[in-house]
């Protein structure tokens, strides 16, 4: 053996959109927003708390020191981990540079497996679509697909949290309406995981709750960020802003915008209680200033979010990302076209959880075909961010050497060894000769992933609670439910 | 006076509000009617330009810098009007309902029609049945339109009109509803006059209902 100095190897790709003297720019230029214009806060308690870690008030105005800032970056955990809402196992880690991926929530339509046709969500289609997540292995989280709309609308989150729980164990990121629903979705919790300490140990759950761009934190959410605190439960903090509409239209003006609002989100939780566990979000894309949607599939919105990556790791904060979502109205090659992008570009610059697989008409329509088609889509990407292990075994010069000019591979042991595991085989995507492909009745990718959308909803069994759990659950569900009435 | 309505009204659709203001200080200079200036210079510039937008040649900023342009001119002919009531495509309140803090595409409504010539009310965020209520005695419009983005909002869209019949004001105001979950079935569920799916079609909308 040689001794080998200065070789320097990549382990993976490397991928990065802003540097890191252009990360600092922007976060400087975020702490002077915080600084000079401040932020609105629709919440009394929210703001005592700010005044008293040190921001200025002015009547619902509020403006933040940059020292502020900094010592809740430096509070805030660096890391979160989620787990197996039955077996407690810590699958999901939420640090550097690992990217999970996960549904979007509340769609109000989704496209019916059975008719085709799309119609508004019910408990049943966000139970459905629980199943599917569970069984599909490159799906790590859950949300919803899609919001409860055949229960008292009022308390129909709760309805959600049950469907979701009952059908899936990988860990859920939950929306509510208000806290009183996040206070009773956190009751089921400590009830699965059997008590109050246990879930703070190895939470199977997260909040979500978003602000309003430009700048302003309405009731709603910055009393979910004070509650997330007060239980030490991670929240998600998601902005979705819109280049040229509620943001700048330039990408930096639109990053740093955006980023003021994570901060201030991060000061009121880190205000609260020191070391919450906190979840930078982002949805930053454009209004397509024709038909006005807040696109989900513009190449702006993936170039924003691998940007967003890149300020998350630079300051060190686990963040939300979101990819496998699409404009297109059905599941067509422009939704294909859209997830490949936005999968491999997520993959690539890694955020941590990465929400909405499976959105498409601009997050207000739901498809588990498309969710499964997606699925390949993530193996494929994880394929590409494994890269190329360059060593002596790899590159196999004996091999080469031993099968010679005009050889094969075939038969060697070590193909054997290795064909797999530098191979990925995607299910659904078709790899099949024509005549193959035509004997199997001639099929789209789309009627497959229908298949086995249809064969899970059918077939597939999620690990169920305990029935005593169960009961529990639907306990709170109908006390909710009596309160409306 | 032909050719310089034309270049009034391509200037209202170029965005250049200081041209506009030049062009309409100088027929005002040269004695021009103020309605003529309004109806074959302003508007009929931002009549194209609403109808561009509609089918894609044009982009919101586009539109919006556009009726800044008109509004430009509209300033200086409005003190003119003396005894005339500025024309106005009609009226209409425009409100997010109850519980609801989704605003720009509420806002986007209300500057298109603005820019189609209607006068807009903006009652902003979290507006309840009462609001619409009292906005409907003070400003007495054609049209209130809801804009609702979460389902557990829209039902407040059923209140509002229930209250409206209850003050027996229903027949003298048309409603409109639109957001991300409201559909033209739900509409006609809750006995609204319309749906419109997006800016450019709830313009066409007022103009329909209110024609
Ligand atoms: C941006 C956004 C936000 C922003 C809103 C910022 C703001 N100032 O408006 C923020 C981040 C604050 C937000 C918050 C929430 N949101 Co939101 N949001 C969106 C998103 C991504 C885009 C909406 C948007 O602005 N589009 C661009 C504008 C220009 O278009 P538009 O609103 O549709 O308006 C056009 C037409 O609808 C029409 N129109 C609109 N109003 C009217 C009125 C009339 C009379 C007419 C004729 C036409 C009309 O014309 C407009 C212009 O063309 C949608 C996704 C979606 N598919 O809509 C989710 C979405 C609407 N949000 C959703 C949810 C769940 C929430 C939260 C509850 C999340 C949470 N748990 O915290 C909160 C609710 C807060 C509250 N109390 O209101 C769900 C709604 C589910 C449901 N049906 O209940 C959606 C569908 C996302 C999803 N799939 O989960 N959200």
């Amino acid at each position: 053996m040689p001794a080998k100095s200065n070789y320097v190897a990549n382990a993976t790709p490397l991928f990065s959109i802003l540097s890191p003297a252009q990360c600092e720019e922007i976060f400087l230029a975020a702490e002077e927003v915080l600084e000079r214009t401040g932020v609105t806060v629709h919440d009394e308690e929210a703001r005592d708390i700010l005044k008293k870690a040190g921001c200025w008030l002015d009547g619902i105005r509020v403006r933040i020191p940059s020292a502020v800032v900094n010592q809740a970056l430096n509070s805030v955990p660096k890391r979160v981990t989620l787990c197996n809402s039955r077996t407690g196992s810590r699958d999901v880690l939420l640090e550097g540079n690992n990217a999970y991926f996960g549904t979007g929530s509340d769609t109000p339509f989704t496209i019916d497996p059975y008719t085709g046709r799309r119609r508004r969500s019910t408990k049943q289609s966000v139970g459905w679509a629980c199943k599917v997540i569970d069984a599909l292995p490159n799906l790590d989280f859950v949300m919803s697909l899609g919001i409860v709309q055949d229960v008292p609308l009022l308390i129909s989150d709760r309805h959600q949290f049950e469907a979701q729980v009952l059908n899936t164990s990988k860990p859920i990121v939950t929306t509510a309406h208000d806290i009183y629903g996040f206070a009773d979705i956190i009751e089921m919790c400590e009830i699965i995981a059997g008590g109050e300490e246990e879930l703070r140990r190895n939470p199977f759950m997260t909040l979500y709750a978003e602000p309003i761009s430009p700048l302003q934190h309405a009731w709603e959410a910055a009393s979910k960020l004070v509650l997330a605190a007060r239980k030490g439960l991670p929240v998600v903090y998601t902005p979705c802003v819109m280049a040229g509409g509620t943001v700048p239209a330039t990408m930096a003006g639109v990053l740093t915008n955006g980023l003021a609002e994570s901060l201030s989100g991060l000061v009121i939780n880190q205000a609260t209680r020191e070391g919450s566990p906190f979840i930078m979000g982002g949805v930053f894309t454009i209004m397509d200033m024709s038909s006005t949607i807040f696109s989900y599939g513009s190449p702006e919105f993936n170039l924003l979010m691998s940007a967003l990556a890149d300020m998350a790791h630079y300051l060190k904060l686990p963040m939300f990302g979101t990819a496998g979502c699409s404009d297109a109205c059905v599941v067509d090659e422009q939704a294909g076209i859209e997830a490949a992008l936005s999968i491999a570009m997520t993959a690539l610059s890694g955020p941590n959880l990465n929400h909405d697989v499976g959105y498409i008409e601009y997050g207000s329509t739901s498809s588990l075909e498309y969710l499964t088609i997606n699925n390949d889509v993530i193996g494929m990407a994880r394929r590409l961010v494994r890269g190329i292990k360059v060593n002596d075994e790899t590159l196999a010069l004996d091999l080469i050497d031993k099968v010679g000019p005009g050889g094969h591979f075939l038969a060697e042991d070590h193909t054997m060894k290795y064909f797999k595991t530098e191979t990925y085989y995607p299910e659904l995507i078709n790899r099949q000769r024509y005549d193959a492909w035509k004997e199997n009745g001639s099929k789209t990718l789309f009627q497959r992933a229908n298949e086995k959308v249809k064969d899970i909803i059918e077939n597939y069994q999620p690990e169920p609670l305990p029935q005593d759990v169960q009961k529990r659950i639907r306990a709170i569900v109908e006390r909710a439910e009596q309160k409306v009435h | 006076m032909s050719n310089y309505f034309e270049d009034l009204a391509h200037s209202v659709i170029a965005g250049q509000q200081d041209r506009v203001k030049q062009l309409t200080q100088q027929a005002l200079d040269a004695g021009t009617d103020p309605v003529e200036i309004i109806n074959q210079g302003l508007i009929s510039g931002m009549n194209v330009v609403g109808a561009r937008f509609k089918v894609g040649q044009m982009f919101v900023p586009e539109v919006l810098m556009s009726a800044r342009a008109m509004n430009g001119g509209m300033e200086l002919v409005k003190p003119l009007l003396v005894g005339q009531e500025l024309p106005s495509a009609g009226k209409v309140v425009l409100g997010t309902v109850k519980g609801d803090l989704h605003d720009i595409g509420k806002n986007l409504v209300g500057m298109m029609l603005e820019s189609a010539g209607f006068t807009v009310v903006n009652l902003g965020v979290d507006a309840g049945p009462q609001k619409f209520l009292q906005a409907i005695k003070e400003h007495k419009p054609g049209v209130i339109g809801m804009s609702a983005l979460l389902t557990t909002t829209m039902l407040s869209m059923k209140d509002t009109i229930e209250v409206l019949k209850e003050e027996g004001l229903r027949n003298k105001v048309k409603v409109i509803v639109g957001g991300a979950p409201i559909s033209q079935d739900f509409a006609d569920e809750i006995g609204a006059d319309g749906f419109a799916p997006d800016a450019a079609s709830a313009t066409d909308l007022c103009k329909k209902l209110l024609a």
